[in-house]
């Protein structure tokens, strides 16, 4: 059981700065997702909560208990790291008894304990196996028991899934989510995957450049992002300059009616999701609709992105239509109500 | 899997790999073989009595019974053993300490493996000098001690070389060899000991327990072949021990080079029948070295 609370963090390596002023509140229970692209400082982080490293300023607190003086051994917390580290001296049974043992747990209640945590995390049978044997999955998986038979107060996990191929991430997620709810382990959860960190909890906190820029629910970062930055981050590639006038957002697009009237006569920056922008083919003048000319195209699957050109610039836009193809003259819709204006 | 050649393919490639390998190691080979094997060959022969030069030529394996059963053999004999396993201990538990501390270091500072790599570059013989310059009765420290006023002679300064504990030879092989196994340890400790004890502290072991169950097993296999290399060394080396020891009784290298240097040339099979027990002993130490380095690559331990 146990509420995580960082304050103001800062965290120097010597002298270089990596991590500024750095809050976040996790609930007792709640799994967050940090996220943030390589060398943002996440694993820094994750290294002063567990205790490896000191930060140059700031607090951590677990149940409103302040354990920044604490070393790792002494705090409520464990880490998984991007890499499975199982002690190859030992065999997967030792590897997950070993935290245990270090505290001093009977042999008898060593065996329970991890007859139930094998069984948790679908690895039965295999307790006797020397580590070396195990496939990516199974090592990250005993890595996983190892760090759970503690029943931590806090649990912190690295790229836990960054390691293994696409197929059996996807079966880790769900066993991982699984557990978490089950044991209703108070959980920050690291990755670089914007998709990732959209599906394994109801919060992700994103770090670019060693600085939180949002907290919230997945469909706040991804619909309603705080600056450009954030935006961009999750694949927004539409920034659209204008000016603030009695309710209307005017651009070189277009006016978009705005609902909430703020800051009028200012330069504002706003931005649309490719796949928000409607495409269509026939030619028919409409009033609301912008004409372009495509100027490349990629498809990606599920839908076709393509780059284009307008009199007032580029747009990019993913359409599940097929069959474009570049110089082709094409008509956009913008909707308003996608269309997201960033604060000053 | 649509090509069925593939596997063959790869099966063949190998193959010729390991062929044109043995094919360019060849001339070495031939070069070891034939001047070890045939020295050792020739040795063997000898030891068993074919020595044509001073009448003898009926083979038997007397030289090496008679050897086993002269008491001054067993003397040399414990005499040796316990020069090596005293100076391999120590070496030992002194480069543990040495490349745990210095672990930290090294990332920062990477002078601190050039200052290691030096000495190991250094000839025994040497080293093997400079302690007898340093702690002789004559040597500069009694000089010091003596000017110090803390004895009242150089004479006075406890015999260290050619004494009956043989703590010059011991105090040559130590200094010689902490380097050697500090270097392989810090090997070790660099590749998977760091990550390894960070893990371990997350997982609540105390200091030390980590040293007693993280460091301990992660060196343990380094810490093995090194000392068994150098165990083997020092069972075996000659200079050292001729140069510092006394004259009675001797370490075994000595006691097989008196002999078989012996005007008596019937000494001779005696002599060669020791070099004969010396060597198997060191390979028998290497080998071992070999398993345990095997072991811990087969278990992931990175050597
Ligand atoms: N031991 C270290 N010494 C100096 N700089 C480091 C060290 N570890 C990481 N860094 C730097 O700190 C920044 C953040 O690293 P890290 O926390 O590992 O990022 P992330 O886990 O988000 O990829 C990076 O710029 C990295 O180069
Ligand atoms: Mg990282």
């Amino acid at each position: 059981m146990g509420a995580l609370s960082l304050k103001n963090l800062t965290i120097h390596y010597g002298r270089q700065p990596v991590v500024a002023d750095f809050d976040l509140d996790i609930r007792d229970g709640e799994m967050v997702s940090l996220l943030g692209p390589s060398g943002a400082g996440k694993t820094t982080i994750l290294k002063v909560v567990a205790g490896l490293l000191a930060p140059t300023r700031g607090a951590i607190l677990i149940d409103g208990q302040a354990v920044t003086d604490l070393p790792p051994e002494k705090r409520d917390a464990v880490m998984i790291f991007q890499k499975p580290l199982l002690f190859p001296f030992m065999n997967v049974q030792q590897n997950i008894a070993f935290g245990l043992k270090m505290r001093g747990d009977s042999g008898d209640r060593r065996a329970r304990a991890v007859a139930h945590i094998l069984a948790l995390t679908r690895l039965d049978g295999l307790g006797r196996r020397k580590v070396h044997e195990l496939s990516g999955g199974q090592q990250q998986r005993v890595a996983l028991a190892r760090a759970l038979v503690l029943e931590p107060a806090i649990l912190l996990m690295d790229e836990p899934l960054s390691n293994l191929d696409a197929n059996l991430r996807q079966e880790m997620r769900e066993l991982i989510l699984g557990i978490q709810s089950e044991l209703g382990i108070t959980t920050l959860f690291v990755t670089h995957d914007q998709a990732e960190a959209l599906m394994m909890s109801q919060r992700v906190a994103l770090l670019l450049e060693g600085r939180l820029r949002q907290v919230g629910s997945p469909r706040e970062l991804y619909h309603r992002p705080a600056d450009p930055d954030v935006a961009r981050f999750f694949g927004g590639d539409n920034f659209i300059q204008g000016r603030m006038r009695d309710g209307v957002f005017e651009t070189d697009f277009g006016p978009f009616p705005v609902e909430a009237v703020s800051g009028n006569g200012h330069r504002r920056t706003a931005t649309i999701r490719p796949e928000d922008i409607q495409l269509v083919t026939d030619t028919g003048d409409q009033p609301d609709h912008l004409p372009g000319t495509v100027k490349r195209t990629r498809f990606e699957g599920m839908a076709t992105r393509a780059w284009v050109s307008c009199p007032s610039g580029e747009l990019v836009v993913l359409t599940p239509r097929s069959g474009l193809s570049a110089g082709q003259a094409v008509q956009l819709r913008l909707p308003p109500e996608k269309i997201r204006i960033f604060p000053d | 899997m649509a090509d069925p050649d593939a596997g063959r393919d790869a099966r063949t490639r190998r193959a010729a790999g390991r062929g044109s390998l043995a094919v360019m190691l060849l001339p070495a080979l031939m070069a070891v073989v034939g001047l070890f094997g045939g020295g050792l060959f020739l040795g063997i022969l000898q030891g068993l009595g074919h020595l044509p030069g001073a009448g003898l030529s009926r083979l038997s394996a007397t030289h090496f019974s008679r050897v086993w059963s002269d008491p001054d053999f067993l003397t040399s004999f414990g005499l040796t053993l316990y020069i090596a396993a005293v100076s391999t201990l120590v070496a030992a538990v002194i480069s543990v300490v040495a490349a745990l501390a210095l672990s930290r270091l090294v990332n920062r500072y990477r002078a601190v493996h050039f200052v290691f790599q030096v000495p190991l570059t250094v000839p025994h013989l040497v080293i093997a000098v400079a302690v007898l310059f340093m702690i002789s009765p004559a040597g500069l420290l009694a000089r010091v001690a003596a000017a110090a006023g803390l004895i009242q002679a150089p004479a006075d300064f406890p015999l260290l070389v050619n004494d009956r504990w043989s703590i010059g030879i011991i105090l040559t092989y130590v200094w010689k060899e902490i380097p050697f196994i500090t270097l392989m340890l810090l090997a070790v400790l660099q590749n998977a000991g760091r990550e390894l004890l960070d893990v371990g502290r997350t997982l609540k072991a105390d200091a030390w327990q980590r040293f007693r169950h993280i460091v301990l097993p992660t060196i343990f296999p380094a810490l093995g072949a090194a000392s068994l290399i150098v165990f083997a060394y020092t069972f075996g080396a000659f200079e050292v021990p001729y140069l510092l020891g006394r004259t009675y009784p001797m370490t075994l290298p000595v006691w097989a080079y008196k002999h078989y240097s012996d005007i008596d040339l019937l000494a001779r099979p005696e002599g060669i029948a020791t070099g004969i027990l010396i060597a198997g002993m060191v390979a028998a130490a290497v080998v071992t070295a070999q398993a345990l380095t095997r072991a811990a690559r087969k278990k992931g331990i990175v050597l």
